[in-house]
Parts: C-alpha cells; structure tokens; sequence
C-alpha cells in the first residue's frame, strides 16, 4: 500500500489541461450503455406486455370512472 | 500529478494531521465491519435456506435472520461508514478538526447503543432467554409489531446520526468564520447537502416509529392506521438508500481520479448532482407503494415522475466519473477509442473495488428503471427481482466501494500498512463475481414471479415456470453466488483485522483527495446556497406528500381502524402461523 499513490505519480506520462482534454473513450462507453438500456428496454414490452396482459393502459377506464 | 494537498500537512497521513478524528472515524469504521460480518453471514444463511440446499434452522426463524440481515446490511454497516468517511471528508477539506471532540464521541456512543438494542431485541425472537420480539423485517410494516426496545433503539441510531450532522454543520460554521469568502470545498459541500436531506426524509420515519409504533407498541394506543405509516417508512425509506449511496459518490468524485492517475473532470457537476439529491430522494417514496391499495394512481404516477428525474443526477455522475477516471489514463499514457481503459490502476484494489462496484451501479441503472416504472412494477414487485435489484445497489455499489475505500482508510486512521494488497485484490473480484451470478439469478427469478421474504418458495401443486433455464439452475446460482460473497467477506475481514496487527509505518501515501479540471471557480455562486436547495426540497415534499397523506388519514383514520399488533412469536405458536400460511397458499 506503501508506495501505492506515490507510484501512480511517477506513471504519469504527461500532464492533460482542462481545454486540450477531449473525453470520446467516455462518450463511446455511455453511448454503449444507452445502447443496452435501449435493448433491455425492448427485451421489456416481451417480458411484460406479450407475457401477460397490459396492467396500467388496460386500467384507463376504470381510472376515469367509465368502466 | 497534481491532487489537492493540505497546505500545512503535505505528506502527512490522516492519523497524523487529525490524530483525535482519526480515533472516532476507526471505531466508526469497525462498528460497521462488525455489522457487516454478522448480517453477511446471515445473508448466506438465507440464501442456502431459500434455496433448500442447508436447512438447518427452522422456517419460522427465517424472518428473524432476515430482519437482523436487512436492518445490520441496510442501516448500521452502511451509515456509521457514512459518519466515519463523512467526519474525514469534512476535516480534511476544511483542514481543521471537529469543534469539539467530546461531542463527536458522544453521537458515536449513541449511535453504538441504539444498534445493540436494535441486535438484542431481534435476537430475542432466536434466543428464548431474551424476553423480546422483533421479526418485523427492516421494513417494519404494522400490523407486524416489534418489542418497544426495536423501536427505541432505531431512535437513538437516528438522533445519533442527526448529532453527526450537526458536528459537522458546527466544523462547518467555524471555518466559515475563518473563510467568509471561499466556496465550501467539495467534500464538504457533499457531506452537508447530504445531511439536509438526511433531516428531511428521516422527520417522517420519526413520526412514524414517536407517534405511532411505539405508543402502539407500548400499549399506549390500541391501533395505528398500517398504510399511514407504511407511507412514513417509504417518505424515509427511499431517501434513505440516497443516504447510503451518497458516501459512494463522494469516493467515485475524490477519489477515483486521484487512484486513475487524474482529476475529477468538473467540479460544478459534482455539485449539481448532490444538490439534485437533495431536492429529488424525498418526494418519490410513494414509487415503493405502487401495488399499496388507498393511495390513488395520480399520486404514484407523480411520485413515478419525480423518479424518472432521479435518473439525471445517476447519469450525470456515469459521465462525470468515466470522464475523470479517462483523463487519469490518458495522463498515464492510455490512448485509443477504448484502448486507455488498459491503462487504469487494476492491480490497486482501491481502484478495481470502486470502479467494479461502479459498474455493477450501471446494471442496477435498468432494474431500477424497472422498478420505477408503474406498469412494469407490478409485475416484479413482490418478487426477487427487487431483491436482486438492491443487492446490486446497497449490495455491491455502496458494500463494494466501502470495502474497496477501507483498503485505503484503514491505514490512514491506523498509520499501519495495510496487511495484504494481493488479498484485497481477489477480494473485490471474488465479490463481484459472487454477485453476478447471485443477483443475476434473483433478477430472473422474480420475471417468473418468485416471491421474495419467503422462507419456502415451493408450493404443493405449483411450479414455477422459467422461460429460460430452470428453476434448479437459478438456486444453484444463488447458493454459489452467496458462497463466494461470504468468502470475500472472510477475506476482507482477514486483511482488516491482520492490518490492525500491522506495525506502524511511516511510508503510507498522503491524506489528498483528487484535484479538479474545472474548479469551484467556474460554478455558480448559487450551487452553494444550501438554504435556497433547502426550502425548494421542503416545497417538493409538501406538494408531493400532502394530498396523498390526507387522504390516507381521511380514509383510514390517523390511529387506523383498529388494527391490533400482532408480534410472530410471542402471542402466535410459529408452527400454527406456518400452517395456516400452507393452508391459504393454493
């Protein structure tokens, strides 16, 4: 644990400022992941609305006192 | 590289700049490792019982295991972490100690003695020499009724931690004396915004627990009105895993640049999103109580919406975090689309722990869009879905952080080295691997419609039908998930206790915290307006709790219908309770 910080100093390969950083590895990691959400998102009207049948839109009469 | 340093101290160890904080902090931290152990082991209990691989206590005595699992896991480990990272957080930034260590030490003790009290009466319900009940789970839902000493001791947990709030609000205030002109330093700023909603959600759990369970649980009223304080649990019982996870981000935001090598890539966004918290983790409880009859769906279809804005701050902090530990690689060489993530600090646990429990947040992210939204509640709600959704949350992205921190603070409260990195390391693999498989299966389970706080999960002619895989496969996952987790727990411990054994060193790594890219300088004054975020957080609450809680008083009357207590092994014989249980399950 010692020298765990202190190594970590000694690695840096260069200093990066504030305007010369450009953060794309970021931006291609959350585009990745709102890609999943999306899928799982999807994979969800299987699991939820042809799995079973609707439980909220099917109620919509009922909650303005129609049916 | 460049990381914050105390300009008096550079160099020195936390022990050694606040060597009076340092004592409360290490005494904090292991009352949290002691809960940690107990409700981890019980959570393996459980797990291999459920799952009918070991049965070895009785079914009745399920719900005492679990309710001793969820209150130690949800309530002790996690905050009195909270108030030993919180009491560093604040006198580092600050650079001076606690106004007065005394009082420090006395919300701790308080804190201590409403956690036993809280162990000894859910004790009782395993232990006949202990004259008390208490197997109301962590929930503690009326009509299932705890023995006063329950209910006592959660209080006193409570107000001991309203005391830590105020130790630092006062540590605060002397600064601000000293510093009239200068921003509130970030670790600060997210102790403190943290806190005012601690005050705000847990003004509702204290209503509840003073006004009702106990002078119901005493025999001072005959009856409460269960959805009234159900709905006072949840005002409390949503903001309250927002109160856990807050002493995560703050490691995420100051640490794990440092530990990447970098800088947190803005420090404004840091400060919108706990002020995003603070405005938003109160008024959204009622998303817990989608499937509660007598609360009307336009109250839940608000409270859903408040959530849905939850997201934001998660995912500002998704970006901000990612963005921060990217630069630390870059600076360290990293280059490529995706190529700097292999020049990150994995073979540091501090830093592999932290972003592995990160990771595993990104996953609960979908469960808990699930979970908020209404339609597709109804289908998991009562199942192990939601159970495999929080042991992604509490369970791994706040466990995993603070384990994955104590490697770190451990040595700076003690001055001694800490006993084995290598350990550490296989550690928070070990953990994340055990939860993958575990909530992975819990997750599937519930789509099929497994219910969760159930000791027995089998029914005489019923079976369960996965659409994938089998219902064996999913147990077998889950028993061996909850091995494995175990057995980080023993190695986590091990390495804690053995670095408690360790002599003092005097080459540990200063007490910094990581710099920023974009400094306070650039954020609006206003972010630090903590009585504007304050009273706009009162307003949500009011517009979002008013209607629905005079409607449920209307409804129900403010003492209930008379609904009497009912304690689960006192008044009832456990057996009698299971089989009728048996006889109304088709």
């Amino acid at each position: 644990m010692a020298s765990a910080t202190e190594q970590r100093e000694t690695d840096q390969v260069h200093e990066i400022g504030h305007e010369e950083y450009d953060p794309i590895g970021t931006a291609i990691l959350i585009g990745i992941y709102f890609l999943i959400l999306v899928l799982l998102w999807l994979f969800m009207y299987f699991v939820e609305f042809l799995g079973n049948g609707p439980t909220v839109v099917g109620a919509l009469l009922t909650v303005v006192g129609l049916a | 590289m460049e990381v914050t340093r105390m300009s008096s101290t550079a160099g020195q160890t936390y022990l050694d700049q606040f060597p009076a904080e340092a004592k409360v902090i290490k005494a904090a931290f292991w009352s949290s490792f002691m809960a940690l152990a107990i409700g981890g082991l019980l959570g393996l209990v459980q797990a291999l019982h459920r799952t009918d691989v070991l049965r070895f206590i009785d079914s009745a005595d399920y719900y005492t295991v679990l309710t001793a699992h969820g209150v130690l896991l949800a309530i002790t480990f996690t905050i009195f972490f909270l108030v030993g990272i919180f009491t560093w957080a604040v006198t580092t930034s600050l650079d001076r100690g606690v106004v007065d260590i005394r009082f420090t030490w006395a919300w701790y003790i308080m804190m201590v003695v409403g956690t036993i009290l809280v162990g000894v009466s859910i004790l009782g319900g395993v232990v006949d020499a202990i004259p008390t009940n208490a197997d109301v789970l962590f929930t503690f839902y009326a009509p299932l009724q705890a023995h006063p000493a329950f209910y006592v001791g959660l209080v006193l947990f409570v107000v001991g931690s309203w005391l830590a709030g105020a130790d630092w609000f006062r540590t605060w205030w002397a600064w601000r004396k000293e510093n009239p002109d200068e921003r509130i330093p970030l670790p600060t700023f997210m102790a403190l915004t943290t806190t005012l909603f601690w005050y705000l959600c847990t003004l509702g759990v204290a209503l509840s627990i003073l006004v009702f369970l106990l002078p119901w649980s005493l025999g001072i009223v005959d009856s409460v009105n269960p959805l009234l304080t159900r709905t006072l649990f949840w005002y409390f019982g949503h903001a309250v895993v927002y109160f856990w996870l807050m002493p995560a981000y703050m490691m995420w935001y100051i640490m794990l640049p440092k530990l990447s090598g970098g800088k947190l890539f803005s420090d404004p966004l840091a400060r919108v999103v706990f002020v995003l918290f603070l405005l938003l983790s109160t008024p959204v409880g009622i998303h817990h109580q989608y499937l509660d009859p007598g609360i009307a769906e336009g109250y839940k279809f608000i409270a859903m919406t408040n959530t849905m804005f939850l997201l934001l701050p998660s995912l500002l902090t998704a970006f901000t975090v990612v963005a921060s530990m990217e630069h630390g690689a870059r600076q360290r060489g990293g280059t490529g689309y995706l190529g700097w993530l292999k020049a990150l600090p994995w073979r540091d646990p501090v830093f592999t722990g932290m972003a592995l429990a990160g990771l595993m947040f990104a996953a609960a992210g979908f469960s808990g869009m699930i979970n908020a939204g209404m339609n597709i509640n109804y289908l998991v709600h009562n199942t192990w879905w939601v159970v495999g959704h929080f042991h992604l949350t509490v369970g791994t992205a706040v466990a995993l952080t603070f384990m994955a921190a104590a490697y770190w603070f451990i040595p700076q409260v003690t001055g001694k080295e800490l006993w084995s990195r290598r350990l550490a390391l296989g550690q928070v693999l070990v953990w994340f691997v055990g939860m993958t498989f575990m909530s992975n299966a819990m997750h599937r389970s519930g789509l099929f419609g497994m219910p969760r706080r159930t000791a027995e999960p089998q029914y005489q002619g019923f079976d369960f039908e996965p659409a994938v895989g089998t219902v064996g496969e999913i147990n077998a996952q889950v028993a061996l998930g909850a091995v494995l987790l175990t057995v980080a727990l023993a190695m986590f411990l091990l390495n804690m206790v053995m670095t408690s054994f360790n002599d003092d060193s005097d080459s540990l790594p200063a007490n910094t915290y990581a710099g920023t890219l974009s400094g306070p300088e650039d954020s609006p004054a206003v972010l630090d307006n903590l009585k504007l975020w304050t009273a706009i957080a009162v307003v949500l609450v009011i517009v979002g709790y008013t209607l629905p809680l005079a409607s449920i008083v209307d409804s129900g009357g403010l003492f209930g219908p008379d609904i009497g207590g009912f304690q689960l092994a006192i008044e009832t014989d456990p057996a009698l309770v299971l089989e009728s249980v048996r006889e109304v399950m088709p």
